[in-house]
């Protein structure tokens, strides 16, 4: 695995781009990025549950976990029947009367929350450790990267399940257990990256010109992460955000609170497939299938868009090119 | 772009192996998925309507099988059953290991007498009779003539003291009568007799010696170490002795030729195939494969009734030890009776058997005992029971003049200036408790107590309760052939002290009373029935006054039948035993009654 | 070699803070197997039965540290000791029962996606833009976004229970036994296959095919393939030999990553269609707090994937001749 040739992120590349905005021209990426449609797709997405989540008091005001009708009840726009006391439920009601849509709404709160934490708190863990193996490279690099990489190749199940299961559920505890989990792919992206900076020749610059350790890791290696650090966070919160929903599904979370995993968790509970009460579980796989995959569309971007070789591919292909025909890219060497 | 692997793989994978784990949620326990605790958490996706066009499976050979679900090859008729859940079989006969087939104690082995919790009545077995000395010091067994072993060796007495002495003598040796072995000073045979003498009367005892699986001496004295033998091969009295088929996904056992009960049993054998889950067995017994089910199935009459009206039947008896709301008495305010029967008030039972059980059961009066105890039931004792009944402005009334107000947010406070939330630890998966759970907290907060659901991982939970940790949880109770251990679990002053952090076997809620204590002896110290029933009006008159723990609702013993091949199965109409897997060893006299078609 | 020899050492570190860990982390949980056991028959056993079975599984007193020396020793006997769960069956047996299937589940799944996934990387990449190309990717991520257990179970019910074209569950049919010889046993074992090994497959596949198309799409752009342009070699030929079998490079180490992470994964998939698998063994063993099972299993999928991985270093060095230093 340490075989690997990771690629070099770093565009200190030759942008000639058209400048737009005087403001964005400063920022090549970003103008990239908002130029990307699959970054776009991913971020309209986003956006749109975190409001989702921000707004849930207005959007469907009440306690999410109120019983407020008759179990299993059909959404108000097939139902046959109308509910008791002429309620309307636009996703139906669990199989405890509880209304579908306040669920989702409220527990997009807890399940972005606990997805993003984990996201940002293992890519920092992972930068941390990433960082220190491998710029301080030697005896430390060695403990520090076999550490990474047993963690890597351990079937993490086992370790998952256990944690969770004899820590006292809640939302801190799947923070801490996932986080514990899922630091070892940053770290792994993270050194890699550090060992190819480390040979570019501003740093060694710096170096020589006797800035100190901790100074040169922070102003000049760390910012020059920036898309490595982003892309690690994205793809921990995919990780986090399926993972904690297959824990909640397990019953492993706190199962009182409302989230889209103990969703699915009581629709299971409840037989919501063997009834036949498909808005149980429909909507909220649909949900956290969404969310998923627009974090994932982000990282792609994120991929098309630091690595010259794709986006100049994206950028001059239009039209029919003869098929087995190379395109002649820019290419940065390192 | 390596990042895009992690994204994905990690996606992935990792909730792949949460996920797994979740199957297994469902249940812990092979055998014991018992009533109560249905449920699997399982993941999956069992059900619902239609197409009650079975099968066709992808292949010719495995569509036969299904479809004609029993029928071997050569023509027998099987009884398919979904009892244990296990994703693969694990070859193990021995009648004194914690784990085995579960014929092993319904099917090959047999006891000496079943008590039919469905009757309430004992039925002889292997003996015929039984009686207690003047001073109940000594117990006489009457062996049946006739009985022989699957071998063709003759069963005797000596057979009934070899077993008794050898379990006697080696402790790691479990079974039904372990408990009783402490009391008992010496076993043996004489003629058609067996003799065991106490040292210390226990007159319950009774039933733990007359349930323990007999083995054949012949047999079991050449085995170097019967607790680690698995006993792939069982010699046994049982109607089904013959091992036909013991694969990784499935068993089949075919009938004992030397069977004592003539003419029976009238079913060629029975088979059953591993089903990791009560989901992956629901799926079956919906789809038509099973012919004998214990599993909790929800919604049964749409989802298992509606399929097949003529052949799908269900018997679910609610006359199990009722799960009950345990309240740790070594704290405030849960030490007040009043406290306990407040928050019995706060919550309402009706509405947990029709959102938790799909109204399968009812809910338990103040006593606590299920149906089957019905004889045993003081009427007095159930009347002054109120405290059973949904009534929020009572409860209310009583927590104010406990002394709990209630603070600027609408919790109550302690004296000591502690709001009263807690949490309400539940075992994750067994969905009905978790519901009941769901909705006690609910409830409770309208009378200024703040719950939470709290689900643990089984063991998490099972340590936390033991020790004592825990402020509410919902627990089980004892169930046994008399109403004694049921209050003994919850009121014996010789448990109650053990310190918080050490585990007790029951009475968790660390709950004691002097004067059971005093009942407890004296009712183990007789054997005769009208002065049991005197002592046992009592103890439940200590119940109702004291509350030490609070009945929700009885659990149910979980039964499914296919009429399609078989008849005979009990039901409401005749129920001269249970369905269920968890009464054994009740399914000896089931499986020797049902009939083919 | 040298390569090798390193793998191999980090290999043995791997598996032994993996044997390490297994070892203390459930002992440090609370609850202890007999209680765990007496639970399961809930009030049926008295409280005095759980003494009994304490004696029965000979649980240890003794400090940690001397357990887990008898541990390593009898492990390097080759002894797992007896299940707690399955007692008194011997881990071995228990486990035996469901390695095979396991294996041969979450490897042939790998296997059949990794190579459809860089088959149509490889064709994505190279008619770039076209229908594949535009399609194929979104709507792998967008499926393999769905919570895992939610496509197995939907698939399940709809395409097994409903429609009825698939067997609901087991490996091969119950009328069968074990015959690798017999065409209609092998015909029994793919059809029970198809819908566990598809939902891997289907969940995992676009990973595999996104990574090579984007690393094709680099590596198309090198001088050597323009070169070998220039030359003109069939276009077959610098497909396969000159750019797959380059960007398969990267690919191929995620392999053997990716292979612990669907055989855990796989387990799921046992449990939901009743594959004889040792997924529902392994959440038993946790759950009953079995140590000796819990070790042995966990022994043998580390051992597992492991051993893929060192075969993948295997024939990385064959891929990659700089390896052979």
């Amino acid at each position: 695995m340490q075989a690997t040739p990771e690629k070099t992120l770093v565009s200190k590349s030759s942008e000639t781009t058209k400048t737009a905005r005087p403001w964005l021209a400063r920022w090549p990426l970003l103008r990239a990025f908002l130029r990307n449609r699959k970054a776009m797709l991913g971020v309209s997405i986003l956006f749109f549950f975190i409001m989702v989540a921000l707004l849930a008091p207005w959007i469907a005001p009440g306690n999410p976990k109120k019983m407020e009708s008759r179990a299993h009840l059909a959404p108000a726009w097939i139902a046959d029947t109308p509910a008791p006391g002429g309620k309307t439920f636009l996703l139906g009601t669990t199989g405890q009367g509880q209304d579908v849509f306040r669920q989702l709404v409220w527990g997009a709160r807890l399940s972005l929350s606990v997805g993003l934490s984990v996201g940002i708190a293992s890519t920092i863990v992972g930068t941390i450790i990433g960082l220190t193996a491998g710029y301080l490279g030697g005896w430390v690099d060695d403990i520090l990267s076999l550490l990474t990489n047993v963690m890597l190749i351990i079937p993490g199940m086992p370790l998952l399940v256990i944690l969770a299961a004899f820590l006292k559920p809640g939302p801190v505890t799947v923070v801490m257990v996932l986080t514990l989990t899922g630091w070892a792919w940053p770290a792994r992206v993270m050194r890699s990256q550090v060992l190819s900076l480390r040979a570019k020749d501003f740093i060694a610059a710096s170096v020589v010109s006797g800035e100190r350790t901790p100074r040169i890791l922070f102003s000049e290696v760390l910012p020059n992460m920036s898309s490595v650090f982003v892309g690690s966070m994205v793809g921990s919160t995919v990780y986090a955000i399926g993972a904690d929903v297959g824990l909640a599904f397990l019953g492993l979370t706190n199962v009182g609170t409302t989230s889209w995993g103990t969703m699915l968790y009581w629709a299971q509970n409840n037989a919501g497939i063997l009834t036949g009460a498909w808005w149980t579980f429909v909507p909220t796989g649909i949900c956290i299938a969404l969310c998923a995959f627009a974090l994932t569309m982000l990282n792609y971007a994120l991929d098309e868009i630091t690595n010259p070789r794709l986006r100049a591919e994206k950028e001059t292909t239009h039209g029919k090119r003869n098929r087995g025909n190379v395109l002649v890219t820019p290419v940065i060497r390192k | 772009m390596k990042l895009r692997f992690p994204a994905l793989m990690m996606l992935v994978i990792i909730f792949i192996s949460m996920l797994a784990a979740c199957g297994d949620a469902s249940t812990l326990t092979p055998q014991a998925t018992q009533g109560q605790s249905t449920t699997a958490p399982a993941a999956t996706a069992t059900e619902a309507p239609a197409t009650g066009s079975t099968d066709a499976t992808a292949e010719p050979t495995a569509a036969a099988t299904t479809d004609t679900g029993s029928t071997s090859s050569d023509g027998k008729v099987f009884l398919t059953v979904s009892d244990q859940q296990q994703s693969t079989w694990v070859r193990n006969f021995n009648p004194f290991a914690s784990d085995n087939r579960w014929p092993t104690a319904a099917g090959i082995y047999e006891p000496m007498f079943i008590y039919n919790i469905a009757t309430g009545k004992i039925e002889p077995w292997l003996a015929t009779e039984w009686a207690w000395n003047s001073d109940n010091t000594e117990l006489t067994f009457t062996i049946r003539d006739g009985v022989k072993w699957s071998d063709g060796e003759a069963f005797s007495s000596k057979d009934v003291a070899y077993t008794l002495n050898l379990m006697k003598d080696n402790e790691k040796l479990q079974g039904n009568g372990r408990a009783a072995m402490r009391f008992i000073d010496t076993v043996t045979a004489d003629g058609n007799k067996v003799v065991v003498k106490f040292k210390e009367v226990s007159t319950i005892a009774l039933y733990d010696i007359g349930h323990q699986m007999i083995v054949p001496e012949h047999i079991w004295s050449k085995i170097a170490d019967p607790v680690t033998f698995t006993n792939e091969t069982p010699i046994a009295t049982g109607p089904f002795t013959e091992i036909i088929r013991f694969q990784d996904q499935i068993w089949e056992l075919g009938k004992n030729p030397n069977y004592w009960q003539a003419g029976k049993p009238y079913i060629d054998g029975i088979r059953q195939p591993a089903y990791p889950s009560n989901d992956a067995a629901n799926l079956a017994t919906i789809n038509g494969e099973n012919d004998l089910a214990s599993n909790f199935i929800p919604d049964v009459e749409k989802t298992y009734v509606a399929k097949d009206p003529e052949n799908n039947h269900y018997w679910f008896p609610p006359v199990n030890a009722p799960v009950m709301l345990l309240l740790n008495t070594t704290k405030a305010p849960f030490n007040d009776p009043n406290v306990r029967k407040a928050i019995s008030m706060g919550f309402d039972r009706q509405q947990i058997t029709e959102i938790a059980t799909y109204s399968y059961n009812s809910p338990s009066d103040a006593t606590g005992l299920p149906e089957s105890f019905a004889d045993w039931k003081n009427p007095e004792a159930v009347a002054a029971g109120d405290w059973v009944k949904f009534d929020v402005e009572k409860a209310n009334a009583m927590l104010d003049a406990a002394g709990l107000t209630r603070g600027p947010d609408g919790i109550r406070v302690l004296p000591d200036g502690k709001p009263m939330t807690y949490d309400i630890n539940v075992v994750s998966g067994w969905t009905d408790w978790v519901t009941t759970d769901e909705i006690i907290a609910e409830s409770l907060k309208e009378i200024g107590i703040n719950a939470t659901t709290r689900t643990y991982d089984f063991s998490a939970w099972f340590d936390k309760v033991q020790k004592g940790e825990f402020d509410m949880s919902i627990g089980w109770s004892n169930n046994a052939p008399t109403p004694l251990q049921f209050y003994r679990g919850l009121m014996s002053g010789e448990t109650a002290d053990t310190p918080i952090g050490e585990a007790n076997g029951d009475n968790w809620h660390r709950y004691g009373n002097p004067k059971v204590d005093e009942l407890y002896s004296q009712f183990v110290k007789t054997s005769d029935p009208a002065e049991q029933k005197k002592i046992m009006n009592e103890i439940q008159m200590i119940f109702v006054q004291e509350a030490p723990a609070i009945p929700i609702m009885p659990n149910i013993y979980w039964g499914e039948y296919n009429t399609k091949r078989f008849t005979n199965f009990p039901n409401e109409e005749n129920p001269y035993v249970l369905l269920s897997s968890f009464a054994q060893p009740d399914r000896l006299i089931l499986l020797t009654n049902i009939k083919p078609k | 070699m040298r390569f090798l020899l390193r793998r191999l050492g980090f290999y043995a570190v791997a598996a032994w803070v993996s044997l390490t860990v297994n070892f203390y982390l459930p002992r440090l949980m609370p609850g202890d197997p007999a209680s765990a056991i007496f639970a399961r028959f809930q009030g049926k056993l008295r409280p005095e039965e759980i003494d009994s079975l304490r004696k029965a599984y000979g649980l240890s007193d003794a400090p940690l540290l001397e357990q887990y020396g008898t541990y390593l020793k009898s492990l390097s006997r080759g002894e797992f000791g007896i299940s707690i769960n399955f007692f008194p069956a011997p881990v071995t047996t228990v486990i035996s029962t469901g390695f095979m299937w396991t294996i041969l589940l979450a490897g042939l799944a790998t296997v059949i996606s990794f190579f459809l996934g860089n088959v149509l990387g490889i064709i994505g990449a190279w008619r770039r833009n076209g229908i594949l190309d535009s399609v194929a990717p979104p709507l792998l991520t967008f499926i393999g976004a769905f919570p895992y257990f939610f496509l197995a179970m939907i698939a399940l019910y709809f395409l097994a229970f409903q429609a009825g074209w698939f067997p609901l569950r087991h490996a091969y049919s119950d009328a069968l036994s074990v015959n690798w010889g017999s065409l209609t046993f092998i015909k029994s074992v793919v059809s029970h296959m198809i819908l566990p090994a598809g939902c891997i497959v289907l969940a995992s596949i676009g990973g595999w095919m996104l990574g090579m198309r984007n690393t094709m799409v680099g590596i198309l752009s090198e001088d050597y393939i323009t070169m070998a342009q220039a030359k003109g070699l069939s276009q077959k030929r610098i497909m396969f030999s000159y750019a797959a079998r380059n960007a398969l490079l990267p690919n191929v180490t995620s392999f053997g990553m990716a292979l612990g992470f669907v055989l855990s994964g796989s387990l799921l998939t046992e449990i939901i269609f009743a594959y004889p698998g040792l997924g529902y063994l392994l959440l038993q063993a946790v759950r009953n707090l079995d140590y000796p099972l819990m070790q042995g299993l966990f022994l043998m999928i580390t051992f597992a994937v492991l051993g893929a991985n060192l075969l993948v270093d295997i024939l990385y060095v064959w891929l990659d001749p700089r390896t052979r230093r």
